[in-house]
C-alpha cells in the first residue's frame, strides 16, 4: 500500500510542466490534488517514473467570467465551487454537483481538471459538464485545442488527451434564465462513485434540452436533440411528457443489455427530470 | 530523497523524505505523531484525515512533498483547540468511540462539520461523516456527539463558517512551494519474469465472472474456423500480446500487456487451445500472473461459429470467463469490464476481418499470442475492476 519509488518535480510554470511531460515520454504522470491518482499509486496500479506536481501553478487556479462564459482553471477544486469561491454562471447547478462529490476532505484537494483527465465514467463532472454544454481547453507545447466535454471522454478512463497534453481550463456557458437544471445520481454509499447519473438542462422556452445518462461504464450518453425523449416536443409540460421507453431504447442501443441496469439508469434520469427546476 | 519544509502543529519542520512518502507516513514516522492513523491507504476510510491549511484532507493520498510550505495540523495539534475540546467531551459523554482507531480522523472531520454546518441536522451530519468509517459504534453516539456540540455552539450564537475559513483557490496544501526537482530514484529494473512465472499446468476452473460478446465476419464459417486454428496469425490481430515460443495448441506461452487509463500490467502465462470441428466451436483456457501487482488470473474463452447469410458470413459468439486474485482483485467494478471487452473485441474483429481479407492487420508485432489475447480483453477488464470501488470515496477527483 505504499507507492513504488518515483521522482518528483514541481515545475515553476505551465510551460515547464509541459516540457517535463513531453520529456517524460510517457513515463511521467501529472498530479494535481492526487485524489484519484494517489490511490492508484498507493496500490501500485500506476508506477510512473516521474510525478509532475502541478498543484502550485497559479495559471491553473483562475476562475473568471470572460466572453459570457465561466473559465475555470484545471486546479479549481470541488470545494472551491461548493463554497462559492468561484464565480458561477449556472445559477447554482455546479455548486450542487460539487457539494455531493465524494467527501469534504477529498473535495478540498480534488480538482475539476484532474477529475476530467482521469475520465472515470462514474465521476460527476464528466456528466454534469456535458449536460451544461461545457468545453475543455487542452494544452501542450505545440499549443492549445478545445473540445466539448462529451468528445473529451472517449471511454472508461480514456480521454482525448495526448501524452504530452494537459487539461488547462474548463469553459462553462451561461445557463439561460429560462433553462431548468436537474441532476440526480445513485450511490450505494454516500460519496461513493455513482452507479447511475442523470443530468438534464431543459429550456422549455427555447424548446431545447441537453440530456445526459452517465455512469454507464463508458462515455456518457449525451442527447442534444432530446425532443423524442419528451414525446416529440420540449415544452412547459416536459415532466409529464418524459418517455421512459425512449430512454430505455437509448440505453439498449448503447449496449446496456441488463434490463435491471437500464431500469436503474432510467429511474435516476427520471428523478433528474422530475426534480429539474429553474 | 527530497527536502520537505512545512509547518506541523505550528512548528516549522524541515526533513528529507522520499517523494513517495505520504503526509501520513511523514508525520508518523519522521515526527512520531502517531495519532494520525492509516486504515485503507487509498482515501476511503478517513482514519488519516488531518487539517491541511486549516481544512480536512486525506494524508494517505497526499504526498508530503506536495505539502511544501503548507500548514499541517494533526490530532496532536488540536489539544488546545476549542471545538476539539468540546468534541472530546461530547465523544466521551455519548460513547462515540470504542476501539478509537477511527477517532482522530473522526474528530478532524467532526470539527469541520461543527465549524461549517448552520444547524445540527442529523442527516447532514451523517452525510458529512460518511467519509469516515467506524466499525465499532454504529455511528449513533458519534452523530449524537457532533449534534450536541453544534447545538450548544449555535445556542451560544457562534455563527457557522460555511467555507471553513478558506479563501484561496486550488488544492489545499498547495501554493506556497517554490519550484523544485528531486533526484531521480534508482529505477528498479523490472525483474524479468522468471521461469516459474509460467505455470506448469493449466487447470480447469469455474470463472467468477462470465461475459458474452458477439461479432460477425464476412467470411464463411469453415474459413473462419480454419483461421482460428492459426494461433500465431490470430495473435497478430490482438494488441499487446507477444509469444514466448512457437505456439502449440496444447501449450501457448506468452505475455499480454494491458493498459487501462494510467494502469499498465503484463500478465505472463500459458494457455491451451481445444477445438471441436464438428460444432465449429472451441475453448482456450489460460492462467497468468502479473509480477508487478502480484496478481494472478485464470481465463477461459469459449467460442462458437454460426453461419449467417446462407453460410457466406459468420457470427462469432464468445463467452469470456475469468477469475482474478491478488492485488488487482481487491477492488471490483465489473461494469467497466463490459466497455473494455466490447472495445477490444471490436478491435479484434476488425483486425481479424482485415487479416482474412488479405490485408495487414496494421500491427507490426510479429508472432503474437492467440485467443489468449481475448483473455487480454479480460485482463484489461480485470484491471478495470481495480479502480473500482476501492477508490470509491472519491467521486472523481484528481
Amino acid at each position: 500500500m505504499k507507492p513504488a519509488p518515483f521522482a518528483y518535480e514541481r515545475p515553476r510554470d505551465l510551460n515547464a510542466a509541459l516540457s517535463m511531460l513531453a520529456a517524460g515520454n510517457g513515463s511521467a504522470k501529472i498530479i494535481a490534488g492526487g485524489q484519484s491518482l494517489g490511490p492508484m499509486l498507493n496500490l501500485r496500479l500506476v508506477q510512473p517514473e516521474l510525478i509532475i506536481d502541478i498543484s502550485g501553478l497559479v495559471e491553473l487556479k483562475r476562475a473568471e467570467i470572460s466572453g459570457g462564459e465561466l473559465v475555470l482553471g484545471a486546479l479549481v477544486t470541488h470545494a472551491d465551487i461548493e463554497d462559492g469561491r468561484t464565480a458561477d454562471v449556472t445559477r447554482g447547478a455546479m455548486r450542487g454537483v460539487a457539494t455531493n462529490i465524494a467527501y469534504r476532505a477529498v473535495r478540498n484537494r480534488g480538482t475539476i481538471g484532474g477529475s476530467l483527465s482521469h475520465a472515470d465514467p462514474a465521476a460527476d463532472w464528466i456528466s454534469a459538464l456535458a449536460a451544461l454544454g461545457a468545453r475543455v481547453t487542452l494544452r501542450s507545447l505545440a499549443g492549445a485545442r478545445s473540445m466539448a466535454v462529451e468528445a473529451f471522454v472517449v471511454g472508461a478512463l480514456e480521454s482525448a488527451l495526448h501524452a504530452s497534453e494537459i487539461v488547462e481550463a474548463v469553459h462553462v456557458p451561461m445557463r439561460a434564465a429560462s433553462a431548468h437544471w436537474g441532476y440526480a445520481k445513485s450511490c450505494r454509499k454516500t460519496g461513493e462513485f455513482a452507479h447511475a447519473i442523470g443530468a438534464v438542462l431543459i429550456d422549455p422556452a427555447a424548446a431545447s434540452a441537453r440530456v445526459v445518462i452517465g455512469a454507464i461504464d463508458t462515455t456518457p450518453i449525451v442527447i442534444t436533440d432530446a425532443a423524442e425523449l419528451f414525446g416529440g416536443r420540449i415544452a412547459a409540460d416536459y415532466k409529464q411528457r418524459f418517455d421512459v421507453r425512449v430512454a430505455d431504447a437509448l440505453l439498449a442501443k448503447a449496449g446496456i443489455d441488463d434490463a435491471a441496469q437500464r431500469h436503474i439508469h432510467i429511474s435516476v434520469l427520471k428523478r433528474a427530470v422530475l426534480e429539474a427546476g429553474a | 530523497m527530497t527536502t520537505i519544509a512545512l509547518q506541523v502543529n505550528r512548528r516549522a519542520v524541515e526533513l528529507s523524505a522520499e517523494p513517495r512518502t505520504s503526509l501520513a507516513d511523514f508525520v508518523r514516522d519522521k515526527l512520531d505523531l502517531t495519532g494520525t492513523h492509516l486504515g485503507c491507504e487509498h482515501g476511503v476510510c478517513g482514519a488519516c484525515t488531518v487539517l491541511l491549511d486549516g481544512v480536512p484532507a486525506r494524508s494517505c493520498i497526499t504526498y508530503a512533498a506536495a505539502c511544501e510550505g503548507a500548514d499541517v495540523t494533526t490530532i496532536e495539534g488540536l489539544d488546545e483547540d476549542e471545538i476539539s475540546t468540546e468534541l472530546r467531551a461530547a465523544f466521551t459523554r455519548e460513547h462515540a468511540l470504542q476501539c478509537g482507531y477511527c477517532t482522530p480522523g473522526m474528530l478532524v472531520s467532526a470539527r469541520d462539520l461543527v465549524l461549517r454546518l448552520p444547524d445540527a441536522d442529523e442527516r447532514r451530519i451523517r452525510v458529512g461523516l460518511s467519509g469516515n468509517l467506524c466499525r465499532c459504534t454504529g455511528y449513533v453516539g458519534i452523530v449524537r456527539a457532533v449534534q450536541s456540540v453544534i447545538e450548544a455552539r449555535r445556542a451560544r450564537n457562534v455563527a457557522p463558517l460555511a467555507d471553513g475559513g478558506r479563501t484561496s483557490l486550488g488544492p489545499v496544501g498547495s501554493g506556497r512551494a517554490t519550484a523544485s526537482r528531486s533526484e531521480r530514484p534508482v529505477q528498479q529494473a523490472l525483474a524479468p519474469a522468471s521461469e516459474s512465472a509460467t505455470p506448469g499446468s493449466i487447470p480447469d476452473f469455474t470463472p467468477a465472472t462470465v461475459l458474452d460478446q458477439r461479432f460477425t465476419l464476412a467470411h464463411p464459417p469453415a474459413k473462419v474456423f480454419a483461421m482460428f486454428d492459426d494461433i500465431a496469425g490470430i495473435a497478430a490481430c490482438l494488441p499487446g500480446v507477444s509469444l514466448k515460443s512457437p505456439p502449440r495448441p496444447e501449450r501457448v506461452e506468452g505475455l499480454i500487456r494491458v493498459r487501462l487509463g494510467p494502469i499498465a500490467a503484463a500478465f505472463e502465462g500459458a494457455a491451451r487451445v481445444e477445438r471441436d470441428p464438428a460444432t465449429l466451436s472451441g475453448r482456450i483456457v489460460g492462467i497468468g500472473t502479473d509480477q508487478r501487482s502480484h496478481s494472478a488470473t485464470q481465463g477461459e474463452i469459449r467460442y462458437r461459429l454460426l453461419p449467417l447469410e446462407n453460410g457466406a458470413a459468420t457470427a462469432v459468439e464468445l463467452s469470456i470467463g475469468y477469475t482474478l486474485t491478488g492485488m488487482l482483485a481487491q477492488v471490483g467494478r465489473p461494469g467497466l469490464v463490459r466497455d473494455l471487452a466490447k472495445r477490444l473485441v471490436a478491435e479484434f474483429a476488425a483486425n481479424l476481418d482485415r487479416h482474412m481479407s488479405g490485408a495487414s492487420s496494421g500491427q507490426a508485432a510479429p508472432a503474437e499470442l492467440s485467443f489468449w489475447s481475448i483473455v487480454s480483453d479480460v485482463l484489461r477488464a480485470l484491471l478495470a475492476r481495480i479502480f473500482g470501488r476501492a477508490f470509491t470515496g472519491r467521486g472523481g477527483a484528481q
